[in-house]
């Protein structure tokens, strides 16, 4: 009987504790306020990009804006940095992916989506039409669903400049590309080589060809070639390339010449733009370089580096157009948490809690220019939501075994023209090769 | 005392057991549980992926038992020019490495053994396996750099050569009008002057803070009869200003080396410019002449070797891997003479054999077990190098750099995300090894 | 046990001073040599050293040699920020649970294994042997993806266990390889009389194996600390939150932009324990052991 007489207080015990606890618990989850969601709960692991050193702050004050809204949800944010599309490649094919994850590739995307690894998004279809113009949407669709938004947008139609180093050679800031080239050699007059290549990684030149074929030759053609409707071996593409070769065949007025510029990275290529002496007067790239000037240079805003459009060709609509690169957002799985998230990042306060703090740049058309902190930032920034033309990099959305592998397919096959610009012929047929192999 | 590589050594069972102990079956029972663990573990961590690669190799792109490719994935292997560099790279690599290193490991091991502060020694030699591959990687590849203004090795090279062959003052100065030509690295006036005239040498792509701090504004000094005057000067002020004219805010260059050329080509008087770049040869014989600035003047600097560059990449590689491998065989082949049964060292010495008689006959054999140890070790770690490429080699240069495991990174997890082909590359690495293990054997064998 | 040889009785060395000098001497050569290459050998690592007390921005154009020129561009600003970010602590921590934890189960199952591929007999030992030094060949990075499923299974997922069992298995082809190759050298008749004396193997093991190869299970757990120490692969592609150094570092790294001010300081800090690891197992680095006193 003693047995018994124990075992019923224990579970009487052991009962209250658990009610005791259930009530605590409820007591300690947020008491509601005005327009908080406390029915959505649950955690989202998603793997990202960005690092302590860049963005992570940020984009953790975007989960916080979140959660104003949906308390419990928890978003378990793991900093990856660049080794990201490896250890989502291995987890993905391993069965075990993160719940949504950041991607900034289309091409990659649509790979995704057609082996039936993504979920459609599509529950978000509404929030972006409000949000973005319908080319944004365009960019996650696949196969007619949507899977991705482009939350984070970065502007590849900027060229960023020595401020000083202009001075002594007295040029401006040139507004066509036939003015740059002038200016180019009123630089190399005045003792300082005018580009600075980081031919190393060979995104910056596929980079620096997207710009000028679109200026070139317009969204629409753009787009044309990046579908591969458009051949490589296409006259426009050999117009495109001999115009590029007249930067980057110009070797004494390239920082290190052709075998330097093959060696040198995109770091390098902006330290030695704008390190102390510069070895270059400019720098063909994305809104991004100002964060590496100021974290690995002495350079000040305005009166040691500052901006200018990427130079028009021909004139037009589209010669102010703007490229960008972005980060995609997709999910490998469904459920209300994460429904609740991506809807609120196709928000404009998801893209204001970073816009604010600048480094960020997005084609929601709902959040103020006004935002950004600084000058320079909001001419980079904001043409980015408000251009009449926005066309996502050409590299990266081709399938990435074509447009996003090192050292072959575009980036390898675009270092080869590095080394030997005046071979136009033989670099398009070599591209034709790989992209017809990508597009089987 | 044997000295045994991989070879079968003689079971030791060799007097009957002794009342109590198990027999056979027992023995096998003790070796089962000896073994157990680790064959579980190596079971399922390494021969169930193993497997699991092989039978993957097979398929294409869409995954695990998708679709069926037969050897397609292999015929890629052999015909991508990509894959066949790695190929021929580790080639290289296998027969640089493993001796380089095993061989300073030895050396290092033997020579630390008689220094007191051999501790000292030996944690510099090992602390570079105590930093991250990548961080090594990075470190070289600072070190490499081609600019003698970042990288060590270039910088060093530059002072050398600085006391050479100095660079000459206006090393990257070219002219600033079509009729200063260059001729055999001299900067040479086409158009001919004559006693009284004036010679004009426009130099442009001077940066403002190459010119000298003499100098002053340029001048263009008036002609005097019998005597060549002319100016060197910076052609250049902000906008680029009229070339071959002397400007005001241009700036002339002083120290100069002008030489006057006669009609033949020979140099018949050199004078120097003055701090506003004029220069003046006095009581000129009538002729034909043609100004002239050294080559000299022009003499490029040390430009620093392209370690990371074509030619060069694959040996700066193997270069910073040796650094980084060769503390790990001085460890481990140290540990091998600090296990050296003193004694036979002794009666060797004491039988009167010289110090090298004793190293080559009875330490390198009493050591030939660690030795191969390393040794093929070091084979594999080769056959598998990746974090330095990936880290120290340009991404400009991963083609000719390439090595398998880095061919396999790229075409499973990047762009390629082929995981068919990766896989195809994996086993193809498995295979090689085969021979390898296979000389090896029958090597130590033969030496036992 | 009796002894296997009689310890051999040396004549006391009757040394003159001169005989001293000379030796001095003789040694002088040596000495700079060895001097001459350590200072070579220690160049990029002071390098690095350099460079991380160096602010990125005076990388820029300049190498790391401008110290010598200008000392007072030198700042301890990098260490400082790493040591500020509340991470670094648990990464330590959790890198030290993974790399202790491995290192000892590597070391007691590799000694296992080394000795019963060495003095143990039983059937087809040798090609099962050639089989494991086989493994060493596996690439880690094909293992991950079949691992995953496995690893879903079994929760192992995102835990420090997890990842380190994955570095025992790694561990273990080199470790036996290892041990066995020392193994075999021990003395065959000390072990020959202990078996005649009645002893059980793992009486054998535990009493002359372990205390004999002490020099290369020490080098063996010297390295097997190390690599495990700076895995990132493993770590990365198998962890969430289970966060050790290298993947820390990794988090820390910008984008776009050189790291290097961020990669040179936590290197010296991630160099620190592998170092003390390093010393503390050099001890048994000593010559002597089988001075055939062991009785």
């Amino acid at each position: 009987m003693t047995r018994a007489r124990i075992a019923v207080v224990l579970a009487a015990a052991v009962a209250t504790a658990l009610l005791v606890a259930g009530l605590a618990g409820a007591r300690t989850s947020t008491p509601a306020t005005a327009h908080q969601n406390l029915a959505v709960k649950g955690t989202i692991t998603f793997d990202g990009i960005w690092t302590a050193s860049s963005g992570q702050k940020q984009f953790a004050d975007v989960i916080a804006a979140f959660n104003k809204t949906y308390p419990n949800v928890h978003v378990n944010y793991k900093p990856v940095g660049n080794n990201l599309p490896t250890v989502l490649a291995t987890s993905v094919a391993g069965g075990h992916p993160p719940d949504m994850a950041d991607i900034a590739q289309p091409g990659t995307v649509a790979q995704l989506a057609k082996q039936g690894k993504l979920k459609p998004i599509t529950y978000a279809k509404s929030v972006i039409a409000a949000n973005f113009a319908p080319a944004w949407r365009q960019l996650g669709t696949y196969s007619g669903k949507l899977y991705a938004l482009v939350f984070k947008a970065a502007n590849k139609s900027v060229v960023w400049y020595n401020v000083p180093a202009f001075k002594a050679a007295g040029v401006t800031p040139p507004k066509t590309f036939s003015q740059l080239l002038t200016d180019a050699k009123t630089i190399k007059a005045s003792g300082t080589p005018a580009y600075s290549i980081g031919g190393a990684d060979g995104w910056t030149l596929t980079d620096m060809f997207e710009n000028i074929y679109l200026r070139t030759f317009g969204a629409a053609k753009y787009d044309a070639l990046s579908q591969h409707k458009i051949k490589w071996t296409d006259p426009s593409v050999k117009t495109a390339l001999t115009t590029m070769a007249k930067v980057v065949g110009d070797t004494s007025n390239v920082a290190g010449g052709t075998s330097g510029a093959l060696q040198y990275g995109f770091n390098d290529s902006v330290t030695n733009a704008f390190g102390t002496p510069p070895k270059a007067a400019m720098v063909f790239e994305a809104d991004f370089v100002g964060g590496v000037i100021t974290s690995s240079t002495k350079a000040k805003a305005g009166t040691g580096f500052n901006t200018f459009t990427w130079p028009a060709i021909t004139p037009g609509p589209d010669a102010g157009a703007v490229e960008i690169g972005g980060d995609l957002f997709v999910t490998f799985r469904d459920n209300p948490a994460i429904e609740a998230f991506v809807k609120f990042l196709a928000t404009a306060p998801a893209a204001e809690a970073w816009a604010k703090q600048g480094g960020f740049g997005t084609g929601n058309k709902n959040v103020p220019s006004t935002i950004y902190p600084d000058a320079i930032t909001r001419a980079t920034e904001a043409p980015i939501g408000t251009a009449k033309s926005v066309v996502f990099d050409m590299s990266d959305e081709q399938p990435p075994a074509f447009g996003a592998t090192t050292g072959q397919g575009e980036w390898g096959i675009f270092q080869t023209f590095l080394k030997s610009p005046s071979n136009v012929a033989g670099i398009q047929k070599q591209l034709e090769t790989a992209a017809a192999a990508a597009y089987k | 005392m044997t000295a045994g590589g991989i070879t079968a050594e003689p079971p030791v069972a060799a007097a009957p057991p002794p009342s109590g102990e198990p027999g056979r079956l027992g023995r096998y029972l003790t070796s089962a549980i000896f073994l157990a663990p680790a064959l579980f573990m190596l079971g399922v961590w390494m021969v169930y992926p193993a497997v699991y690669t092989i039978i993957r190799s097979f398929f294409g792109e869409t995954g695990f038992l998708g679709h069926w490719v037969g050897i397609d994935n292999y015929k890629t292997l052999f015909t991508t020019s990509t894959l066949t560099t790695a190929i021929k790279n580790n080639a290289i690599w296998v027969a640089v490495v493993p001796a380089f290193v095993t061989a300073l490991g030895l050396i290092f091991a033997v020579l630390t053994e008689r220094v007191r502060w051999a501790v000292a020694f030996k944690t510099v030699v090992f602390l570079p396996m105590a930093i991250s591959a990548f961080a090594t990687g990075v470190t070289w590849r600072i070190m490499d750099q081609q600019d003698p203004g970042l990288g060590a090795i270039n910088a060093l090279g530059k002072t050398i050569s600085g006391v050479f062959s100095p660079a000459g003052v206006l090393s990257t100065a070219s002219p600033s009008t079509s009729v200063l030509q260059s001729s055999g690295g001299a900067l040479v006036l086409k158009t001919p002057t004559h006693p009284g005239g004036i010679a004009l040498l426009g130099l442009t792509g001077i940066a403002p803070d190459q010119v000298p701090k003499s100098s002053a504004q340029a001048v263009t000094p008036p002609p005097k009869p019998g005597d060549i005057e002319g100016v060197v000067w910076r052609d250049f002020k902000p906008g680029g200003g009229k070339v071959g004219v002397v400007e005001k805010g241009e700036l002339g260059l002083p120290g100069v080396t002008v030489e006057l050329r006669n009609a033949a080509g020979k140099t018949v008087k050199t004078t120097k410019s003055k701090p506003d770049g004029s220069f003046d040869f006095s009581n000129v014989p009538a002729g034909t002449y043609h100004a002239a600035i050294g080559a000299q003047t022009f003499a490029k600097p040390f430009g620093g070797f392209a370690w990371l560059g074509p030619s060069l990449i694959v040996p700066s590689l193997l270069i910073a891997y040796i650094w980084i491998w060769a503390g790990f065989a001085m460890v481990v082949i140290g540990a091998g003479l600090a296990s050296m049964p003193r004694d036979v060292l002794e009666a060797a010495r004491t039988d009167g054999a010289t110090e090298w008689q004793t190293f080559r006959r009875v330490t390198v054999p009493l050591l030939a077990p660690v030795l191969s140890v390393v040794f093929i070790t070091m084979i594999i770690n080769v056959l598998k190098v990746f974090d330095i490429v990936f880290a120290l080699a340009p991404e400009s240069e991963y083609a000719r750099a390439n090595v398998i495991a880095l061919a396999m990174y790229l075409t499973a997890f990047q762009g390629g995300e082929n995981f068919g082909v990766g896989s195809a590359i994996a086993v193809f690495l498995f295979l090689l090894v085969i021979p390898v293990l296979a000389l090896n054997i029958r090597r130590f064998r033969r030496e036992s | 046990m009796a002894a296997a040889a009689p310890a051999m009785e040396l004549p006391a060395p009757r040394e003159s001073v001169a005989l001293k000098i000379v030796r001095a001497v003789a040694r002088g050569p040596l000495h700079l040599v060895l001097i001459a290459i350590g200072g070579l050998w220690l160049v990029p690592t002071i390098g690095l050293f350099i460079t991380s007390i160096l602010p990125a921005s005076a990388l820029a154009s300049k190498g790391w040699w401008q110290v010598f020129s200008h000392p007072s561009v030198a700042t301890w600003s990098n260490y400082d920020a790493l040591f500020h970010n509340a991470g670094l602590i648990q990464a330590l921590k959790t890198t030290a649970y993974i790399a202790v934890g491995n290192t000892l189960v590597v070391v007691i199952l590799g000694a296992m294994a080394g000795y019963a591929f060495a003095w143990l007999d039983f059937p087809g030992r040798d090609w099962i042997f050639v089989g494991v030094i086989g493994l060493l060949v596996v690439p880690l990075q094909m293992a991950l993806i079949p691992m995953f499923k496995l690893y879903d299974a079994t929760h192992l997922f995102d835990t420090w266990e997890g990842i380190a069992l994955f570095h025992v298995a790694f561990g273990l082809p080199f470790a036996i390889f290892l041990l066995r190759n020392f193994f075999v050298g021990l003395p065959k008749d000390i072990l020959e009389s202990a078996r005649i004396d009645g002893a059980s193997e793992i009486v054998i093991f535990l009493r002359l194996i372990l205390p004999l190869g002490l020099p290369a299970i020490a080098s063996l757990a010297i390295f097997q600390f190390l690599w495990t120490w700076n895995d990132l692969l493993v770590a990365l592609t198998f962890g969430q939150n289970t966060t050790p150094i290298t993947v820390w570092i990794a988090g820390q790294l910008r984008e776009f932009g050189t790291s290097i001010d961020i990669i040179a300081p936590a290197s010296f800090i991630s160099l620190v324990v592998p170092l003390c690891v390093f010393f503390a197992f050099q001890r048994y680095f000593v010559q002597g052991l089988l001075a055939g006193s062991v009785k």
